[in-house]
């Protein structure tokens, strides 16, 4: 049943090539079936394969295939090879799964775009990427994935590129993601020539983790501070995260499932991927800590002024990266990933609703010229507010279980501390307030809707009406997996996780894994911490969050001129926010001017006089060398013979001048 | 006696070896083309007897019938049918290439030379000695059926091959 | 009387080659005189096809037969199959092309396979009259295909040079094969090499002038600088379905005769060979690249590039290590996908009496053929060496080899020339998609044949630059016990 891994990425692949090449002649109708199923069987095979692994013992949920050889280069070998564990399958469930559901959305949200087919292309192109960099068994076939799907998220991004602000948004999306692309692939050449230092060449996962001991910590740090610099270039991070609000020029789908759902999720995957050697770097995992804590309560303030609906979600979706990086950098993987999953769901459907209201208002974003909607378009708003309580981390919905579960282990791990647990807290009460926000003002209140557009608000059709529903359902029920102990539940995901990314039976994990279950046998992650005090934990994240609605309630239902109020008491503070803080503008002094300068500099001096002048002077000369030689092709046969003759001789007295002088 | 017939195949050899010399360069150096392929013929006859020097009766009957009787005569025959004559006169002067052509022929030539004068004899005495050569086409044709027998099919489809081309290039066009 | 040692399996492959061919003729002299000649193409695929599977299950076995003149190792076995391959892709091409220009002879599809059989002696012989015989097959069967189309001058004019010019080449290598036959009493490869080392004939002046005929006659064929005047016009004037065979299988066989020759009957002469080598490497790169530039016409552009790439296979010659063996086995495969292919491409934008050869003819063609410029655009950037392409690995394994035996200056020249063919290879590319046409090219039939050799070269050329560890690892095995 493993054996048909690879058919996982291939029903994408498919799905690409008949898109891609065939789309045109195939015409829009079949377009619509094959992208979306195409993605359908991918998810229908990983979830056989799904529940072959539930079969098995813990211990034995490791299965590799490889398709063939890649690259053997001396004593280099490196195969294509896809390999389940649960970590992957899980991952490989999220990405199919929501991508399925935003497939079909996609078929009725771009019906109109003159691009259809080319979207379609792209949107299988990505899954197929980012199903090699989940799936995939060795560092260099996940970092294919990982430049394949920057590549599609840069042509995504830029899908209407004759607007000059999406092909920017591209540009900047794919300039930023190559400064963390360069620390990714420094920190993995670093990895593979220290460990070539002990005799291992390999990128394996399987065997760079079995001989993650020979290393010592230095390097180990070195080498998992680079990688993340890459995860903070993909999942847009302090201080590389510039790029996804930006990158919403691209079409709704894009944001919800590359922007929010599964992409940019890229780099909490890789850092659980690679826990091994976290694990073996305190100081790496308290700066992933630090600076996913620190991006999380950043980017939720910006939230608070922004006006453009899809802003708002970018600005979430950074910030809970930010959560998840502050639990797989606690050592908690397992509640990074969960947290991943969930937020897969409600994030996704947050953006797909955001489409929706788009789609009803003629393509309008700015929050300020919408509310009252929630009768005109129900199954948008029930499914969007679903949403958002998932996310404000109201009880019972997926979200509160998994944010909870990385705030306890932010606070009680032991790389946790109680600081890291009070900012993600607060945290947590901005994004309820953000988000009630954007609820109220879009949904609540007097209709602030241009009337030319008023008067055909419609609900969205069917076809993506009922992706939002399904991902409502998942929303509610995600988190049912990863109930805490405390509150009575199994915390099943935790236990499923465990083989790959350690945890409570150590005993038990995949034989070349055991130096992480070693590590986790000393520590064990709830150790010294009662029962009462998580309960209590929870407790409190619960009332920040639901002060947080209260102040959205009372600033944006209650009394709707207390913002403006507000911002006109701390107009500077005001201004400061709702320009994110300045940050592009410092970047665009600090290194996009200084390098324009640089580069200007280089272009004038150094290109166009000693580049160009010797580049444009070599071409001279071997096109003047090449009309000369030209003319010695005279077409007859004695020249030619003569050549012949010629080179002999020159042969000739060669080898009997070496007979003579040797 | 036998001193005698050492100097004679001595003679014999030089006077062939001159003559082949001479009557190659009169083969190149000829204006009227059937007498470059009659200096020719003569050549191929020096060297079958330099053959027969060597005791290789068969090659020198074969030299003698396929080059000097076969080859030659189509080479006269075609020189005839074309009466190429007219042209060699009036469009190639070919005054440079003749000198360099000749001065290169020269350094050539004492290159090898040098190469063969240089080289103490290494080959190895072969399995056919002189009293063996005696059976000569014998010797020949167990070596060409029996050592040889897989180059020996294989120039049968080779020979075949020319024929084909040879028909090929000089059949009238179809239709 | 002993009787010569016989394994017809051992020549299975060479033994349905020939058969097929002459059924081929037989079946042209039986059928109507009017009729098209496709059904002989056919024929002759099904004749490959079958030499094909007879050829697979010789691999691995080593066996050498007939008194050390013919052997099956896996050096000949994986030229065989490029052979094949090649000689597949050619027939596919010429069913269309030969019906459109009017080639009405069915010896044309036995003369390509009996010329196979010509490169598979060739690559097969252990024995220097089983080399030269094969030669002779093929090349002749080559010159009187370059003369084929019989109604254009420039064709038979190429058939005669190449005639005149192969048979000067040839007596050279005869002399050399003389020199060395007189030298060390024996024409079998490997008894040369050991009467050379028993005998230690290392400073042999005979041997010297030997080696340096030898190196003329195979540098001929594989159009060596400065052995390669011939290539353009030959190549130009040649039908283009005979100039994609040329280009690709006579070279190749080339390569298998001279690496056969000097590394199994002249390894002791290594050093003095290789600076030889090392420079007819370098001007052959430069020269092949540096004239491609300036020319006008695509065969003859894609004749110097394909001198080039003799170029960058001497390179590896001259590193002469394992990779760079296996190397040449890899590049000659994948430079025969992407060459047919893009020769395929050439005759796909011709039609009857309009062969449309000339670059500028290029101009605009991608959004009028668009899947023909892009199989173009692919072979193009293939021979450039961009990857992923399989001309890119080729490249890869050539110049590391180089590397790996210290020769940086080689190593590096061949990159710059490599950059310097980009410039040529992309102007076309460029035409084609970013110029107006200049004039109008309509009505181009795309024969299903032609449509699928297309198919196969970039299945072959993709192939080899993603997934190329599956060829080399073949090709590595291949070459055990040739050094």
């Amino acid at each position: 049943m493993f054996d048909i891994v690879w058919l996982v990425p291939l029903f994408p692949a498919i799905g690409f090539i008949l898109n891609g090449l065939f789309g045109r002649a195939l015409g829009k109708k079949a377009v619509s079936w094959i992208g979306p199923s195409a993605i359908g069987l991918a998810f229908l095979t990983s979830i056989l394969i799904f529940f072959e692994l539930l079969k098995k013992p813990p211990s034995e949920r490791f299965f590799e295939r490889i398709i063939f050889d890649w690259v053997v280069s001396g004593s280099f070998h490196t195969v294509i090879g896809y390999q389940i564990d649960p970590l992957s399958i899980l991952m490989a469930l999220v990405v199919t799964g929501v991508s399925f559901f935003i497939h079909i959305y996609s078929v009725g949200y771009m019906h109109e775009d003159p691009g259809y087919i080319r979207y379609f292309a792209y949107l299988n192109l990505f899954v197929f990427m980012m199903l090699n960099l989940v799936l995939a068994n060795n560092f260099l076939l996940m970092f294919v994935g990982w430049e394949g799907v920057g590549l599609c998220s840069y042509l995504l991004i830029g899908f209407w590129f004759e607007k000059d602000s999406a092909s920017n948004a591209g540009k900047k999306a794919f300039v930023v993601n190559r400064v963390g692309d360069f620390g990714f692939l420094l920190g993995m050449f670093l990895l593979f020539t220290s460990l070539g230092k002990h005799g291992i060449w390999t990128l394996d996962f399987t065997e760079v983790f079995a001989n993650a001991n020979k290393l010592d910590t230095v390097t180990v740090t070195a080498i998992t501070i680079l990688l993340f610099i890459g995860a903070c270039g993909k999942s847009a991070q302090i201080p590389l995260y510039v790029w996804l609000p930006d990158a919403m020029e691209g079409p709704t789908p894009v944001s919800s499932l590359i922007h929010a759902a599964t992409m940019v999720t890229a780099g909490v995957y890789m850092v659980a991927r690679c826990n091994v050697l976290y694990s073996m770097a305190p100081l790496s995992m308290a700066i992933v800590a630090v600076i996913g804590v620190a991006t999380a309560i950043f980017t939720a303030s910006i939230g608070f002024c922004q006006n453009d609906i899809k802003k708002v979600l970018a600005y979430s979706t950074i910030s809970q990266l930010g959560y998840m990086f502050l639990g797989v950098g606690v050592g908690a993987y397992s509640a990074g990933i969960f947290h991943l999953m969930t937020h897969a769901f409600f994030k996704g459907l947050l953006f797909l609703g955001a489409g929706s209201v788009m789609h009803a208002l003629s393509g309008e974003l700015d929050m300020r010229k919408m509310g009252a909607l929630r009768k005109k378009i129900p199954i948008t708003f029930w499914t969007f507010f679903i949403a958002t309580l998932a996310i404000a981390g109201i009880p019972g919905l997926s979200g509160f279980f998994s944010k909870d579960e990385i705030l306890w282990q932010a606070f009680s791990s032991p790389h946790g501390h109680f600081v890291l647990w009070l900012v993600a807290a607060v945290a947590a009460g901005m994004t309820a307030f953000y988000m009630f926000r954007a609820v109220f003002l879009t949904f609540f209140g007097e209709s602030r809707v241009d009337p030319h557009v008023a008067h055909h608000i419609h609900e969205s059709p069917r076809i993506m009406t009922i992706p939002l529903i399904i991902l409502a359902i998942l929303s509610v029920i995600g988190g049912y997996v990863g109930v805490p102990h405390v509150l009575g539940g199994a915390n099943h995901i935790h236990e499923f996780l465990a083989p790959v990314v350690g945890g409570s039976e150590p005993g038990k994990s995949h034989a070349a894994l055991s130096f992480v279950a070693q590590a986790w046998a000393s520590g064990g992650e709830n150790g010294g911490h009662s029962a009462a005090l998580e309960l209590l934990m929870m407790v409190i994240s619960v009332v920040i969050a639901l002060i947080g609605i209260g102040f959205a309630y009372l600033f944006y239902i209650k009394n709707p001129t207390l913002p403006k109020l507000l911002a006109e008491r701390w107009k500077g503070l005001y201004r400061l926010v709702y320009n994110k803080y300045y940050v592009d503008e410092i970047y665009q002094v600090l290194f996009v001017n200084s390098l324009k300068k640089l580069g200007v500099g280089l272009w004038r001096g150094f290109d166009d006089f000693v580049i160009d002048g010797t580049v444009n002077g070599i071409a001279i000369l071997i096109g003047w060398i090449s009309s000369v030689m030209r003319r010695v092709q005279t077409g007859l046969v004695q020249n030619y013979a003569f050549s012949m003759i010629v080179g002999g001789l020159i042969l000739l007295v060669y080898y009997l001048l070496r007979t003579i002088f040797y | 006696m036998e001193t005698i017939g050492t100097i004679l195949q001595w003679l014999i050899f030089l006077g062939m070896a001159f003559t082949s010399i001479l009557a190659s360069v009169l083969l190149i150096t000829r204006k009227n083309p059937i007498h470059s392929a009659l200096f020719l013929i003569l050549n191929f006859l020096c060297v079958a007897v330099i053959y027969l020097l060597l005791y290789s009766q068969f090659i020198a009957i074969i030299q003698v019938l396929v080059y000097a009787g076969a080859i030659v005569m189509l080479i006269v025959f075609v020189i005839m049918l074309l009466d190429l004559e007219e042209e060699l006169r009036s469009r190639l002067k070919l005054f440079y290439s003749k000198v360099i052509g000749s001065v290169l022929a020269v350094l050539f030539l004492f290159g090898l030379i040098y190469g063969l004068v240089a080289t103490s004899p290494t080959g190895k005495t072969g399995s056919y000695t002189a009293e063996k050569m005696s059976a000569n086409v014998k010797a020949v044709g167990e070596a060409l059926f029996n050592q040889y027998l897989f180059p020996f099919e294989v120039v049968s489809i080779l020979l075949v091959v020319a024929i084909i081309g040879a028909v090929i290039l000089s059949k009238r066009k179809l239709s | 009387m002993k009787l010569p040692e016989i394994d017809l399996y051992l020549i299975a492959p060479e033994i349905i080659l020939t058969a097929f061919g002459f059924l081929v003729l037989l079946a042209d002299v039986f059928s109507p005189r009017t009729e098209k000649k496709g059904y002989l193409g056919i024929l002759s695929l099904i004749g490959i096809v079958v030499a094909f599977f007879y050829t697979l299950p010789l691999i691995g076995s080593g066996k050498s037969g007939f008194e050390g003149m013919f052997t099956a190792d896996g050096f000949a076995l994986f030229l065989k199959v490029t052979f094949l391959i090649i000689a597949f892709i050619t027939i596919l091409i010429s069913m269309g092309y030969a019906e459109r220009e009017g080639i009405a002879f069915g010896e044309y599809y036995a003369l390509i396979l009996f010329s196979t059989l010509g490169m598979s002696l060739m690559a097969s012989g252990t024995h220097l009259i089983t080399i030269f015989l094969g030669l002779e097959t093929m090349s002749i069967a080559i010159y009187v295909l370059a003369g084929m189309l019989r109604e254009d001058r420039r064709s038979v004019e190429s058939a005669f040079k190449y005639f005149l010019l192969g048979a000067f080449a040839t007596g050279f290598l005869l002399y050399g094969i003389a020199l060395l036959y007189g030298a060390t009493g024996s024409l079998q490869l490997k008894e040369i090499a050991t009467y050379i080392a028993s005998k230690n004939l290392l400073r042999n002046p005979m041997l010297m002038i030997s080696l340096v005929f030898l190196t003329i006659g195979f540098g001929f064929k594989i159009a060596s600088v400065p052995f390669h005047m011939w290539t353009p016009d030959v190549y130009e004037g040649a039908p283009t379905s005979i100039t994609a065979f040329m280009a690709t299988g006579v070279k190749a066989a080339g390569f298998a005769a001279l690496i056969r020759v000097f590394f199994t009957a002249l390894p002791q002469f290594r050093p003095d060979w290789t600076s030889i080598m090392w420079l007819i490497s370098v001007a052959t790169m430069t020269v092949g690249n540096i004239v491609a530039i300036s020319q006008s016409n695509i065969k003859r552009m894609l004749a110097y590039s394909s001198i080039a790439h003799a170029g960058y296979i001497l390179v590896a010659f001259v590193a002469g290590n394992d990779i760079g063996i296996s190397g040449i086995l890899f590049y000659l495969m994948a430079y025969a996908f992407m060459n047919l292919g893009a020769f395929t491409c050439v005759i796909l934008l011709g039609k009857k009496g309009e062969e449309n050869t000339l670059i500028t003819d290029y101009s605009g063609i991608g959004f009028k053929y668009p899947l023909l410029a892009a199989s173009m655009t692919v072979f193009l950037l293939s021979m450039a060496g961009i990857p992923p392409l399989g001309g890119f690995m080729a490249k890869v394994y050539v110049f590391s080899a180089a590397v790996k035996e210290k020769f940086y200056w080689l190593a590096i020249l061949g990159v710059l020339n490599s950059a310097v063919s980009v410039y040529y290879y992309l102007r076309v590319t460029v035409l084609m998609y970013f110029r107006e046409p200049q004039r109008e090219i309509t009505g181009l039939q795309f024969s299903p044949a032609s449509v699928l050799a297309l198919i196969i070269a970039l299945i072959g050329t993709f192939y080899m630059g993603l997934f190329p560890a599956n060829v080399l690892s073949f090709a590595q095995k291949s070459i055990v016990g040739l050094m």
